[in-house]
């Protein structure tokens, strides 16, 4: 009989300290959470600033005032875009070494010919 | 717990407990008896504890998220983007400065600090603030973060920060009359700030719900960069032709959303006093006007979907109208007999007014209000104007009306009108937030039929080629139009000089997709236009403009070559002249 009575004290001990290591650890996770919580807040209040900064350096007005003052660029005309139909195929790659490579050879005409190249044609629409 | 657990060591003696309740019973049901008591008390107490910390666990979540350290989270507002979700208007917080009166030890010392930190604080306002008797006053709204450090460094007592929210927004005024603003108080107040208040957000803000960023944006129809193509055109129109002011519309005519709108003169919503100009009132939809030539397209198209009059009709143009005392004239005489597609590009007033005059009163008068232009136009933004109708509608009223003077509508209403006539004749609520296709089918209304719709398709395009919308033919992109002047009202008469111009566009014209609407109020007369100041010398060749920047943004694939508008829409969708 002493036995299981000195075992039952022995599991109320226990007992006693596993709620009260419950509750000490649920206090310390309340704690972290609501730390964490502010820290989230705060996160999203940063996310959000910066959104609304990015918002006001992407904006359209400031991209064509900084464009038309540090680029050459033109509005688009309607001539200048294409068809995916239209492009050129592609010609075959040479099969061997010694062989010209055909988009090298149109290269060095474009460039012996010096002809102004990117603006025009050639660009497809989005 | 250590209470209850004494009886247990304490067997062999008697206890209280056990005399109480067993006196001289035989041992071994006292045993017996005395382990079920325990077993009970104990099943008791760990029932109890069980039961805290089910309860701890689902509610201290509750409690935990409320402990914001003292700032007042509240009036959250939902962002709005584009329809491409750039940002239009967002929340940002910012620390606002209060002070303590009672709790401040001296007031001069704590002026003088606060006005050398914050210069644009008022002195001899914040001293009376402070020395009031009250417990707390605000002594700025939105300072900035470095302000608010330095001010924390001075260490004033009574003084303290909270932060609010702060609405901004990023691209300042040039979506400001869709948008709207809000006050200081976060409360919206003007376009779509005001009807989010409207739809629930008030009740939500004032019940203390909504409080925080966890909401879902709203995306507008809008797209920030066509707006922006659109505001800068009208903007540059506007010193061109020194006009008073200048808007421009962009809807699609298949869903009723509206994927642009200007009105300049506008303002900053980030400022929004300059709201209560007068001179920046939203034309579009705050104001009514005579839209001149423009309602010749309604009166054709009501011709044409009567029955009784075809392509091939023709009108009697020779002579001026007389009636009574008026007499109408034509601003291109052509002094002879005009078929409908004459009259439509030459925008004769006599043939049109004739036209109406044959079907009657009563027909034109239903045929508008089928059309959506007696009645107030209701919009998510809830700046709107009650058209201007005539109280007693008789035949004079039925002419003038009929090439566009003598009825006044907001210019989104008569655009609504227009729309229908390009996209098959499906009347569709224009609507400031995105809309699929097959939602505005379900609120579409059938006004006129689809073969009337092919035939007016077909007269803006002729117009764009031999009328008067010739500036305005941007190669590649097969646009139609019809042109609008009206002579503005000024004391009870018509001025000749104060004109209100405008272009309605519809792009492509074979496969409507949008229709854009130019106004120049009051344009002035210029050496290249030869001294004229009416819509095709002004509203047209900046509708053209726009239609090159705009149209590669709205993804409208530029197409050439192709045939003038009797083949390409007429042989087409098979109609008899």
């Amino acid at each position: 009989m002493r036995i299981i009575h000195f075992c039952v004290i022995v599991a109320m001990i226990a007992a006693a300290t596993y709620v009260y290591d419950i509750k000490f650890e649920s206090t310390m996770q309340a704690e972290r959470l609501a730390r964490i919580r502010g820290e989230i807040r705060r996160e999203r209040d940063a996310i959000a600033a910066l959104r609304a900064e990015w918002a006001k350096l992407d904006s359209p007005d400031r991209i064509e005032g900084l464009a038309q003052r540090h680029l050459p660029l033109k509005a688009t005309d309607a001539r200048q875009f294409d068809q995916f139909a239209n492009l050129p195929e592609r010609p075959k790659p040479p099969l061997f070494a010694d062989e010209p490579d055909p988009i090298g050879a149109l290269l060095s005409i474009e460039q012996e010919k010096d002809i102004p190249t990117g603006s025009t044609g050639g660009r497809n629409q989005r | 717990m250590t209470d209850s657990a004494k009886p247990n060591p304490a067997k062999p003696k008697l206890s209280l407990v056990n005399r109480l309740l067993y006196g001289n019973v035989d041992r071994d049901a006292k045993g017996r008896a005395r382990v079920g008591l325990a077993i009970l008390a104990f099943a008791c107490i760990y029932t109890i504890i069980c039961g805290r910390l089910v309860y701890l666990a689902s509610t201290s979540d509750a409690q935990g998220g409320r402990r914001g350290g003292g700032d007042i989270i509240a009036t959250a507002r939902p962002d709005i983007q584009d329809r491409n979700g750039e940002v239009l208007a967002t929340d940002v917080r910012m620390p606002s400065l209060f002070g303590e009166p009672r709790r401040i030890i001296d007031v001069d010392e704590a002026v003088e600090l606060l006005t050398a930190t914050v210069p644009d604080l008022n002195a001899n306002e914040l001293r009376e603030r402070l020395s009031s008797k009250r417990g707390f006053v605000w002594l700025k709204r939105e300072i900035t973060k470095e302000q608010q450090r330095q001010i924390h460094r001075l260490g004033i007592p009574g003084i303290g920060f909270r932060s609010e929210n702060k609405r901004v927004y990023p691209n300042g005024p040039a979506v400001s009359h869709v948008i709207g603003h809000v006050n200081i108080d976060n409360q919206g107040i003007a376009g779509i700030e005001k009807w989010l208040d409207a739809r629930g957000l008030a009740d939500l803000h004032s019940l203390g719900f909504a409080s925080d960023r966890q909401q879902e944006p709203v995306q507008l129809a809008v797209d920030l960069r066509v707006q922006h193509a659109l505001r800068s055109e009208l903007i540059a129109a506007r010193t061109k032709y020194k006009a008073k002011a200048a808007a421009g519309l962009i809807t699609d005519v298949n869903t009723g959303e509206i994927v642009s709108m200007v009105s300049v003169p506008d303002y900053d919503p980030n400022d929004p006093r300059e709201a209560l100009d007068k001179d920046r009132i939203n034309r579009l939809t705050t104001g009514v006007f005579e839209m001149g030539s423009t309602f010749k397209a309604l009166t054709v198209a009501m011709a044409l979907d009567s029955g009784k009059i075809t392509l091939g009709s023709s009108f009697d143009a020779r002579h001026s109208l007389r009636y009574g005392k008026f007499s109408i004239n034509d601003f291109h005489a052509q002094r002879r007999i005009l078929t409908v597609p004459e009259i439509f590009t030459y925008s004769s007033n006599i043939g049109t007014a004739r036209m109406a005059l044959s079907l009657g009163v009563e027909h034109h008068k239903a045929f508008l209000k089928r059309m959506g232009q007696l009645d107030r136009l209701r919009t998510e933004i809830p700046e709107s104007a009650e058209p201007l109708v005539p109280k007693r509608w008789g035949e004079l009223n039925t002419v003038t009306i009929a090439f566009g003077h003598g009825l006044s509508v907001a210019p989104l209403q008569a655009v609504m009108g227009i729309s229908a006539l390009m996209n098959g004749g499906k009347l569709i609520p224009p609507t400031f937030l995105k809309r699929t296709e097959a939602e505005a089918n379900e609120l579409a209304k059938q006004v006129v039929r689809p073969e009337t719709s092919d035939r007016m398709r077909y007269l803006m395009r002729l117009n764009a080629e031999k009328g008067s919308a010739r500036k305005a033919d941007v190669e590649g992109y097969y646009v139609g139009g019809k042109t609008g002047t009206a002579e503005k009202v000024v004391g009870g008469r018509y001025s000749k000089t104060k004109l209100l111009t405008s272009f309605t566009a519809v792009l492509p014209a074979d496969k409507p997709r949008y229709l854009i609407l130019i106004m120049l109020d009051e344009p002035q007369p210029l050496p290249e236009t030869h001294g004229y100041a009416t819509s095709g010398w002004n509203a047209v060749p900046v509708a053209g403009l726009v239609i090159g920047r705009v149209a590669p943004l709205l993804g409208i694939a530029p197409r050439f070559d192709l045939p003038p508008a009797d083949r390409l829409i007429l042989a087409a969708t098979a109609s008899t002249r």
